[in-house]
């Protein structure tokens, strides 16, 4: 048990030390990718700890996304770099906690679209509230460089990573996936599974929060429409079922092959990439149901 | 020693009366009965002790605390275990894992998942499924998640376990197991039972008294060879003889 820890932490360590080590050898570009692939394996795993254990698929996750990015932007100029990353994070922390409640009363398609429709409400509201201030659209002059970015959203990725691996791992998680599974049965022997819904929520929001307060720096421009895109909220589904599973592999193996995908697709045929992901989609959700992880694990299964 | 009070519980949906003003006392120990045609509401009497449902009438009383209207989860806290008569097993997840979700919450609430697993496998070596801890709880066969289902229950620690049908279905050989495991539990966990069945002659063999419902009230109780007498029982489950 311990020693499955220690492994696990070594792993960690390595792959952290040789993201490390792409901005001292690559250029823009390179650092560009990496941080990409940091962004979406962040933000998968953390969702992963909320709708894959808990089986309640959020289609709203843009909004922790946005919303981090718009501390950021009030914060912008009174408060360091990182402790308004942090401020990010316990911002949507406590939003999640706050609206967790009545959004986790309804269950399967109703909790999906009441997630949609919540990052859009939050969405125009803070649209409403910048043109209230007579803003439209914010720069962000004298934020840091990319490679300062590029290292706080690794620590968040390796911090996403180490939540969903302990959380897999734990008495709470074991209670996540008895409500998964059947809520009913779950609540019946003993667990309290409003609290348990609300906590994994609120669990799933503070790495997106702090996500989007670093990412919105490296546009240098704050504009809703982008941070809180639907379309972030669809890619982190995306990237959850081509991965699969509830455990950290998933998420990590979606956001290779998104970024991949991306790059190659996105480069030369950037006017059929929407159309080929959608495709790829298609084609997990009905062959590999179970996704990379659920194929991977099989194929090491047989090898046995 | 009274272990449950019932005390004018009652439980309407909408105009329909499913439970009314029902008095029953469990004693410390016992293994009490529930018969009653179908819709008598046996089963909505236990989704009200476990905290399923709430009373719209009515205390229930558990080793002295007032329960009614508890959460479900608190109530298991308690004590109260209840096997569903329609099984409800996590199917994802391995039997092991299944039970061991009772040893982690329920009323012993153990910490650490290592010792919730070694308790859990205990619990499966006593209701037969140890073969299958590391299956795919989806994989049993009915008879396979009735057990897992009282498994599940026990791992929880109660003082009181909700049996519902977990003998429907089964074939009278593993009725016949199912009544000798079932006794087997009882005496050596102390627990106290209430068995919901329709099958007659597994609710003679266990129980020491029987309460029969009748379109959600009590017409019946006693020991099971004068509620087999009975003419109102016999009355309602095979009507009125002609004159």
């Amino acid at each position: 048990m311990i020693g499955r820890h220690f492994r696990f932490a070594g792993l960690l360590g390595v792959a952290v030390a040789a993201f490390a080590l792409v901005p001292r050898l690559g250029g823009d570009y390179a650092i560009g990718v990496a941080l990409n692939l940091l962004m979406w394996i962040a933000l998968t795993q953390s969702w992963v700890v909320l709708s894959a254990m808990t089986g309640y698929v959020s289609l709203g996750h843009a909004v922790f996304f946005g919303a981090g990015a718009y501390v950021m932007v009030l914060c912008f100029g009174s408060l360091p770099f990182w402790l308004s990353v942090i401020v990010a994070g316990a911002a949507t922390g406590a939003l999640a906690l706050a609206v967790g409640y009545p959004c986790l009363r309804v269950r399967g398609p109703y909790f999906v679209i009441l997630t949609f429709g919540l990052a859009e409400l939050v969405k125009f509201v803070v649209i409403n509230i910048e043109a209230g201030l007579g803003q439209f659209g914010r720069l962000l002059f004298g934020g840091p460089g990319l490679a300062q970015i590029f290292y706080v959203v690794l620590v968040l990725a390796a911090l996403s990573v180490a939540v969903t691996w302990f959380v897999r791992r734990s008495r709470f998680g074991r209670g996540l996936r008895a409500i998964r599974e059947n809520e009913e049965a779950a609540e019946t022997l003993g667990i309290d599974v409003a609290r348990f819904k609300v906590l994994a929520f609120a669990l799933s929001a503070i790495v997106p929060g702090m996500v989007g307060a670093a990412m919105v720096l490296r546009t240098t421009y704050f504009e809703p429409l982008d941070l809180f895109n639907p379309i972030t909220s669809f890619t982190i589904v995306s990237i959850a079922i081509i991965g699969g599973g509830d455990d950290v592999p998933g998420p990590i193996y979606g956001a290779f092959f998104l970024v991949l995908m991306q790059e190659l697709l996105w480069a030369n045929w950037p006017e059929v990439y929407m159309i080929l992901l959608g495709g790829l989609l298609v084609a997990f959700v009905l062959g590999v149901p179970d996704g990379i992880h659920g194929r991977v694990a099989a194929w090491r299964r047989s090898r046995r | 020693m009274t272990l449950l009070e019932l005390r004018g519980v009652g439980r309407r949906f909408g105009g329909v009366v499913a439970v009314d003003a029902m008095d029953m006392t469990v004693d410390e120990g016992e293994i009490l009965g529930l018969m009653g045609a179908n819709g008598a509401g046996k089963t909505t009497l236990f989704a009200l002790i476990a905290g399923n449902l709430r009373p719209s009438a009515g205390e229930i009383h558990f080793r002295g605390w007032r329960i009614d209207g508890l959460r479900p989860d608190r109530v298991s806290r308690l004590g109260v275990a209840r096997a569903f008569q329609i099984v409800r097993p996590f199917a994802g997840l391995s039997v092991l894992e299944n039970v061991a979700v009772g040893s982690l919450f329920g009323t012993g609430r153990e910490r650490s998942i290592r010792r919730a697993e070694e308790r859990a496998m205990a619990v499966l070596e006593e209701v037969g499924l140890a073969a299958r801890a590391a299956d795919p709880a989806g994989t049993l066969t009915l008879a396979g998640r009735k057990r897992l289902e009282i498994a599940r229950a026990l791992a929880t620690r109660p003082r009181l376990l909700l049996l519902d049908e977990v003998m429907a279905g089964l074939t009278p050989v593993e009725v016949s197991e199912a009544l000798d495991m079932i006794q087997a539990l009882r005496q050596r966990h102390g627990l106290t039972i209430i068995v919901i069945e329709h099958v007659m002659r597994a609710l003679m063999r266990l129980c020491e008294r029987l309460v029969v419902l009748h379109h959600g009230v009590k017409i019946a109780e006693g020991p099971p060879g004068e509620i087999a007498a009975d003419p109102r029982v016999i009355e309602a489950y095979l009507g009125r003889a002609r004159e």
